[in-house]
């Protein structure tokens, strides 16, 4: 009887926490004006690269209809790059691949850093944790361009090894705040309170202690996002980066030779529609940070 | 804090000269030649697209290390500096080669009194004179199964004796019966069967004379001290970064003789060249080669008119420096103020293969689908735009034929129709339509290449060409490579189904690109669309032997069209290179078979003559 | 001494993943070593000489015999030995890197302890502003239009556009300084926000109220008590950065400024497989973090004696 009633009361603190953080974060997120501007910026990029992958627009990406380097006209907005390819079309289509470099890189170096980090800060200490550490201080050692590239080569022909190297290098971050975390509300009342009544620990990790790492991990993965895009640039500069279809950083790397013959177009183009989304970003990270981390000053 | 800062800039000190360790450039080559200068040394600075990776004649096997190599080294023959076609002239050897009736014995006799430039790899430091065992020892290297040779394909197979030698576990004290000095200033050679381009070969890096002692000093490092006895000695290179070469005070006094090279006055007057006529060449004291990549980069040095002194003109800088394209390019006003200009077709082509090795676009099994899938790839020929990748890729001034023989080459056809480097899309159509090709049943085409921005490039335009035709987008793929090793190994595995590729001729013989289509050379070999037609494998085979004559000139016509009519390769272009230099140098410029030989006639203007 | 033997699962961590990916699945160098039409035999020869016909277990022995007596062999490209390339190579990048890294760290301080002590009034808010536009440009776009606007002809035409021809201090000046801005321009957001944030929550600490409240003098304030105590994670910053920088951090300033440094030549080796270099450079780039580690502890102690030594 007394079993049942420990847990759920510790259950109720344990929401209470949650609830009242994560509406105050709303509130406070909700005032903070950067913020709100940088989340919608966002958002109608994402909606752009919604368009794109339901194919409502930026399907002319790969026509060369138009003469080499046409300039601005109605008919090509940004006007055209050597091979005569809309430079506007282009430009919105590598939304598209900015948006799934940076949620595939995201969405999967956070889950990865999460399990990972919670495990090592769950079992500090032992075995695990000394692995798990090693693993990371090993992946972190590797100079990143030489890492890329070696999966890159290890890898040669997936369309994917790009992505499968950024989350390689980009969840170690992720992990070791989540492991910090995690070593802290392990000695939190609720939590030995529910290891003191024999709940197993699978369940301890998955139904105490990860949701309450869930304000880190939002943070972390829009960090990761932006670094996942930025990142996409410069590999694709080197020959390394994206395979199918065209990105910002294949059309910088276009540029780079345009630039000398006095076209600018392309690289206008991607770099100012880079820049704004990875400000947006930033600013929107920023704000969710304070909003979420009130003791905690910006980094 | 301050404490702290204090340390760093000690730090940034020491880095500072550390990196100041080497000394002024001038200053080196003052103190290299001191006693040989009469004014202030000559120094001309050449530009190079690309680095060599080894100076080991062993490996000279790209362009870059060729033009190092030949001007340390010495070879046999060379080119003349200024006649075009090619003519091959002695350069080491005292002669032409006395060749007995049946083509199978050379004779070749060297000059007497030549020495090795001075290099702490001989006694005392002093180099000895070179003699014909160098040439057979160098020949040797190629052969020796613990080198890693990339000229040994020049003579494997055809000198009596070599390959044996080889099998043999190569044994330097062995004699080869086909490779024998007479004396210690004669060579013969002896061939298994006649070889007409024979003395090409010993106009190439690959075959110049290396002292042995040179060898065992250096070790694997040769490859980046050479020593020979070439017109320049090299002071310091940095290998991917520059060469910097002093002249060889020891190199022969042999007083340039204008007529014989081939100077004709409308054409070569306005590069000052009669100005070198009776000097003994090097005319520079010294030469450095920069090797710079980036387009860009070498165009904006070449621009500031004290760093490089030429510079090949890159392709996004044609427009603006000409004020005429077509029929031949011309320098606008400002441009031909400052500069020389010089424009050639390169001798070589670029061409986009199928690999006839895959099932999907080659030869099948199924004689239908055998008969169906050459005319799919017609088809493809046929949407191909030479016209429009000449524009965009090459500014419009290269130059298209049909098949693979290019206008560089004596055997080079003009009356040849063009109707297959011609766009038609209806023929194109009318083909898929015949082969019973629909957007539903084609085969997804591979496009493999390096992951550069030229390469994805010609994808994305070959992609538009196919969506002309039909294609969907998503059955035109590209395949990319990180690097170009991958690509060739991919390549040579027979493993990439279109793909672009370049080839450089190494002498100026048809016979050097038809073997790019040679069955049994297919991959791994040079073949690499895998091409492989017994009548065209039994005209090589006949022609390889034959000197040049109007009745191999014929046979080769015939193999060229072979590949036309089969549709194996979507050929070709020749790009046209434009070579600008300042107007303080003399020089006739020449980036290719003979790369390199031209360097030891550049001349500098003092600043008063100019 | 026992933060050396931990070190050594670290190394061996680290050149073992590095070996699988980059020797063993790397860039295959045969075709590129081969003359025209190469026969089957001699493809065999030359993998042969190259080592690809070992065993993985014999290959990796190898490259830990090589790292313990830190001797590469010779380069499959060029020939040269290994440790003349890096010899040098290192210094070049050293001095290239280094007064970006030392500036835009040292700017980076300056303005966060400016904006910290103007905390949350507007040149705080500046200061952040422009921080976070500083991180979301493109170290790549940086790099090309910092090229055009100060080096080429189109634009002021001040510095060299590619190169480095040091002979003299001030060779070293010209060819130094657009990579230079570059990298600051790029690096100074981020670390202006990292140490603002250190500075920040130093300045929220008792003593350092307690003695602004008394009116302590601005400048010695923050030079006393606030900066002397977030040195620690500053040093920790700097120094973790160094291994990177040292050896992969210019390679984008290097291949595109063609500056012959370390950083070109592993990204030229990666291109080409060429493993010696690729070997040396994994295995000394691992073993600097070891040291770093090291040394970090040691600094630590030395600025603040209450942590000891673990």
């Amino acid at each position: 009887m007394s079993t049942v009633l420990d847990t759920s009361t510790a259950e109720v603190v344990e929401d209470k926490i949650g609830e009242s953080m994560w509406s105050k974060a709303a509130y406070k997120f909700r005032r903070d004006r950067a913020g709100m501007i940088g989340l919608s910026v966002v958002a109608f990029y994402m909606l752009v690269a919604l368009g794109v992958g339901v194919g409502l627009w930026g399907t002319e990406w790969s026509d060369n209809n138009g003469q080499k380097w046409e300039g601005v006209s109605s008919q090509y907005w940004f006007g055209t790059n050597i091979l005569g390819q809309d430079i506007f079309e282009r430009a919105i289509f590598s939304t598209k691949t900015a948006f799934e470099v940076g949620l595939v890189v995201a969405v999967i170096s956070t889950l990865i850093g999460a399990f990972l980090g919670a495990l090592s800060g769950f079992f500090s200490n032992t075995w695990i944790d000394e692995i798990i550490l090693w693993l990371m201080g090993v992946l972190d050692s590797i100079p990143f361009y030489l890492f890329v590239a070696a999966i890159a080569f290890a890898l040669s022909g997936f369309a994917y090894s790009m992505h499968v190297a950024m989350i390689a290098t980009f969840w170690t971050t992720t992990s070791r705040l989540v492991r910090g975390e995690v070593i802290k509300l392990k000695n939190f009342e609720f939590v030995e309170a529910a290891r003191a009544v024999g709940v197993p620990q699978h369940i301890i990790i998955v139904r105490h202690i990860l949701p309450n790492t869930f304000h880190i991990l939002l943070v972390q993965s829009t960090i990761v996002f932006v670094g996942a895009i930025k990142s996409e640039v410069i590999l694709s500069f080197l020959g390394l980066g994206v395979k199918n279809g065209v990105s910002w950083g294949l059309m910088i790397a276009e540029s780079t030779l345009e630039v000398q013959a006095g076209e600018f177009s392309n690289f206008y183009a991607a770099s100012v529609l880079l820049f704004i989304l990875v400000m947006a970003f930033n600013m929107f990270s920023d704000a969710l940070q304070d909003a979420l981390d009130p003791k905690k000053v910006s980094t | 804090m301050l404490q702290n800062s204090k340390w760093l800039n000690g730090l940034l000190q020491l880095i500072v000269v550390m990196s100041l360790a080497g000394c002024n450039a001038a200053i080196d080559i003052d103190k290299a030649l001191e006693g040989y200068l009469k004014g202030p040394a000559k120094i001309y600075r050449h530009s190079l697209g690309g680095a060599p990776s080894s100076l080991d004649p062993l490996n000279s096997a790209t362009l870059y290390a060729n033009y190092i190599v030949i001007n340390i080294y010495d070879t046999l023959f060379r080119y003349k500096y200024l006649a075009r076609p090619y003519e091959i002239v002695p350069n080491l050897a005292v002669a032409m080669p006395e060749v007995s009736e049946d083509g199978l014995t050379y004779i070749i006799k060297i000059k007497k009194g030549v020495f090795y430039a001075d290099s702490p790899a001989f006694p005392n430091g002093i180099g000895r004179e070179v003699i014909a065992e160098d040439l057979i020892y160098s020949i040797k290297r190629h052969f020796d199964v613990v080198n890693r040779s990339q000229g040994s394909w020049l003579w494997d197979g055809k000198i009596v004796g070599l390959n044996e030698w080889k099998e043999a576990g190569s044994n330097y004290s062995d004699v080869i019966a086909g490779l024998k000095t007479l004396d210690s200033h004669t060579i013969k050679i002896t061939l298994i069967a006649p070889y007409p381009q024979l003395i090409h070969t010993f106009a190439q890096g690959f075959s110049a004379f290396v002292p042995h002692e040179a060898v065992k000093h250096y070790g694997r490092e040769l490859s980046v001290h050479p020593v020979g006895s070439g017109p320049f000695k090299m002071l310091r290179y940095e290998s991917s970064n520059y060469a910097l070469m002093i002249r060889n005070i020891k190199y022969r006094e042999e007083p340039i003789d204008l007529e014989f090279e081939g100077y004709d006055p409308i054409l070569h007057k306005k590069y000052g060249i009669d100005k070198i006529a009776g000097k003994s060449p090097p005319l520079v004291d010294a030469l450095k080669i920069d090797f710079i990549k980036e387009s860009a980069s070498k165009w904006a040095s070449f621009n500031k008119g004290n760093e490089i002194n030429f510079t090949g003109v890159p392709v996004e800088q044609v427009e603006k420096i000409l004020s005429q394209k077509q029929p031949k390019p011309i320098l606008t006003p400002e441009m031909a103020e400052k500069y020389h200009m010089f424009n050639t077709t390169e001798t070589g082509f670029v061409h986009t293969d199928f690999n006839m090795r895959d099932p999907l676009i080659g030869y099948n099994d199924d004689p239908v689908r055998d008969k169906r899938n050459k005319l799919l790839r017609c088809a493809i020929r046929s949407a191909f735009d030479w016209k429009e990748r000449n524009d965009v890729f090459y500014s419009g001034i290269a130059v298209t034929f049909p098949g693979i023989i290019p206008p560089v080459v004596p055997e080079y056809d003009p009356e040849l129709s063009n109707s297959s480097t011609l766009r038609n899309l209806d023929e194109a159509k009318r083909l898929m339509l015949e082969g019973g090709w629909t957007t539903d049943n084609v085969p997804s085409l591979v496009y493999g290449g390096v992951a550069s921005v030229a390469t994805r490039q010609m994808y994305e335009q070959f992609r538009g060409w196919m969506k002309d035709i039909g294609y969907p987008e998503e059955k035109v793929i590209f395949d990319s490579y990180a690097s170009f090793g991958d690509f060739n190994k991919a390549v040579k595995q027979a493993k990439i189904m279109i793909f672009g590729m370049g080839w450089g001729l190494d002498y100026p013989d048809a016979q050097n690109t038809l073997q790019l289509f040679y069955g049994p050379f297919g991959a791994p070999g040079s073949n690499s669309s895998n091409y492989n037609n017994p009548e065209y494998n039994r005209l090589y085979e006949q022609t390889s032997t034959m000197q040049p004559s109007t009745e191999r000139t014929q046979l080769y016509r015939e193999m060229n069209n072979m590949v036309i009519d089969d549709c194996v390769t979507i050929s070709g272009l020749s790009r046209e290179n434009i070579f600008l230099w300042h107007k303080n140098v003399v020089s006739f410029t020449d980036a290719q078979i003979v790369g390199g030989f031209h360097l030891k006639f550049v001349d500098m203007l003092d600043e008063e003559t100019k | 001494m026992r933060k050396i033997l931990t070190g050594i699962p670290l190394i061996l961590g680290v050149t073992l993943i590095s070996f699988v990916l980059m020797v063993h699945f790397g860039p295959d160098k045969t075709y590129d070593l081969l003359g025209k039409n190469p026969t089957q035999e001699q493809i065999t020869e030359v993998r042969h000489q190259l080592g690809y016909d070992q065993s993985f277990v014999v290959r990796y022995t190898k490259y830990l015999k090589e790292l313990a007596t830190m001797d590469f062999g010779y380069s499959d490209s060029s020939g040269e030995k290994v440790s003349s390339i890096l010899v040098r190579t290192i210094p070049v990048s050293l001095a290239l890197i280094l007064p970006g890294f030392v500036l835009g760290n040292l700017l980076g301080v300056i303005l966060a302890l400016i904006a910290a002590y103007h905390r949350g009034h507007w040149i705080d808010k500046i200061i952040m502003g422009v921080s976070v536009m500083g991180m979301s440009v493109s170290f790549l776009i940086v790099i090309i239009a910092f090229q055009i606007i100060f080096s080429s002809s189109k634009g002021l035409d001040l510095f060299p556009v590619r190169g480095w021809d040091v002979y003299s201090f001030t060779d070293y000046i010209r060819y130094v300084t657009v990579p230079t801005l570059a990298s600051i321009f790029v690096s100074l957001g981020y670390n202006t926000r990292f140490y603002r944030a250190v500075i920040v929550e130093e300045m929220g600490r008792d003593h350092v109220r307690t003695a602004k409240a008394f009116g302590a003098h601005p400048i010695e304030l923050l030079f006393k008590s606030v900066l002397k105590n977030s040195m620690i994670p500053i040093i920790t910053r700097i120094m973790f950065s160094i291994p990177l920088v040292v050896i992969s951090g210019s390679l984008l300033l290097e291949s595109y400024f063609g500056i012959p440094g370390v950083g070109k030549v592993t990204y030229d080796a990666i291109i080409s497989g060429d493993q010696p270099i690729l070997k040396a450079v994994i295995g000394l780039t691992a073993i600097m973090f070891v040291f770093t580690l090291i040394i970090n502890d040691i600094l630590y102690k030395v600025v603040d004696p209450r942590i000891s030594l673990k």
